[in-house]
């Protein structure tokens, strides 16, 4: 894993039992996956009495640093060794390097949950909700006397902030084919992951 | 139910008996298309040339047999209906039966035709699917994701509008399941006894 300079040199301090001990160490750690994976994390994360006497510099740069490092190692999925070998380049020692890797082992599924659900794709589908209705009469039609349905599928977009919808209307044979459609789809689906 | 008929109109459709049944025939032909395609003046004008009368006679002549074929393609009336009250413009037996028939053969066309009217929602039309499984992306590597992706093509006052959608397998299965659910429900007796009953 390639580091850069800047995690480089705030991985220089977390490494130093003088600048952090053990549980300071634990604590930042702590802190850094808290800060990737809590939604309602702030700055408060890093406000602990037994971070209080570092100074606030080393602590925002050693926390920077450890959330850089953190999600290189999800992005690309360092296993235990990977990350073993560029602590140790750190010149993390053994107990520390234990820590890490169990801290990152803990977090690991949402890290990875984290990081798949960052990027550009088509509007997704979330839902559908359907109305059948028996049509009467218009102003232009009477004596109509038959079936339709209002098909409405729910759609995110990628920012998450727009929820837009697309209604549709059928009658029977158009839902039949629309169904037949979807089923053929699934079955392809099941039938590829029995390959 | 008979059609109601309002006098003006009974004036524009007087000028039918005074012309032959073939060019009656022709002018129904002319207000079907007029129906299908929108009306084009210029035909007036010929045909007012041909039958040495006004254009303007023409028009509400062929404007005339639109509006009946409408009305009655609209309320769906019987035969019955549509002969008696056709009766009573007081026309040969002859243009009589000419009327009918050209009410019994386009009816259907009509009544497709109107219901096009109607407010309109997008309609389905067809869709198209593929099975996608994304494998890795700028933030993260080695994944197996599998998805569904869907081109919805939809149809709006004769616009084609397509959508390009995508979702996952336990949602593919989740709308596969919802969409049966809601074709069932059209076996159900409580839409069977609605469908007896409403006529």
């Amino acid at each position: 894993m390639e580091l850069s300079e800047y995690v480089q040199k705030g991985f220089q301090m977390l490494a130093d039992p003088g600048s952090f001990d053990s549980n300071a160490f634990t604590l930042l750690l702590r802190a850094a996956f808290q800060s990737l994976l809590d939604a309602q994390a702030d700055e408060a994360v890093l406000d602990h009495p037994d971070l209080k006497h570092i100074d606030p510099v080393v602590l925002k740069h050693c926390h920077a640093a450890a959330a850089t490092y953190i999600l290189e190692a999800g992005k690309q999925r360092a296993d235990k060794s990977t990350l073993s070998t560029s602590l140790e380049d750190c010149k993390f020692d053994r107990e520390r390097i234990e820590l890490f890797c169990t801290e990152y082992q803990n977090n690991k599924n949402s890290l990875e949950i984290l990081l798949g659900s960052i990027g550009r794709s088509l509007p997704h589908i979330t839902d559908v909700s359907w109305r059948l209705e028996y049509q009467i009469k218009t102003n232009q039609l009477h004596k109509m006397y038959r079936p339709a349905y209002l098909v409405t599928l729910n759609v995110e977009n990628t920012d998450s902030r727009s929820h837009p919808e697309i209604s549709f209307s059928c009658n029977m044979e158009q839902l039949q084919d629309l169904v037949g459609k979807l089923k053929d789809a699934s079955k392809s689906l099941e039938r590829a992951t029995q390959l | 139910m008979l059609l109601d008929l309002s006098e003006e109109h009974k004036e524009h459709l007087a000028f039918l008996p005074q012309v032959d049944s073939a060019v009656v025939a022709e002018f129904g032909r002319i207000a079907v298309e007029f129906l299908r395609r929108g009306s084009n003046p210029k035909i007036y004008e010929g045909a007012a040339r041909k039958l040495s009368v006004s254009s303007d006679t023409v028009q509400h002549g062929v404007e005339g047999l639109i509006y009946l074929l409408t009305e009655s393609s609209k309320l769906m009336i019987s035969e019955l209906d549509f002969q008696d009250s056709v009766f009573v413009l007081g026309f040969s037996e002859e243009l009589n039966k000419l009327l009918l028939q050209l009410y019994l053969d386009n009816r259907k066309e009509i009544r497709t035709i109107l219901s096009e009217l109607a407010p309109d929602l997008p309609s389905y039309h067809s869709l198209e699917w593929r099975l996608d499984v994304q494998l890795a992306s700028r933030s993260l590597r080695q994944q197996i994701k599998p998805s569904v992706t869907i081109k919805l093509h939809l149809n709006q006052n004769g616009d084609h509008n397509t959508q390009v959608l995508q979702t996952d397998p336990a949602t593919l299965l989740h709308l596969v399941q919802q969409l049966e659910q809601a074709l069932e429900e059209m076996k159900t007796n409580h839409c069977r006894r609605v469908v007896r009953n409403i006529k």
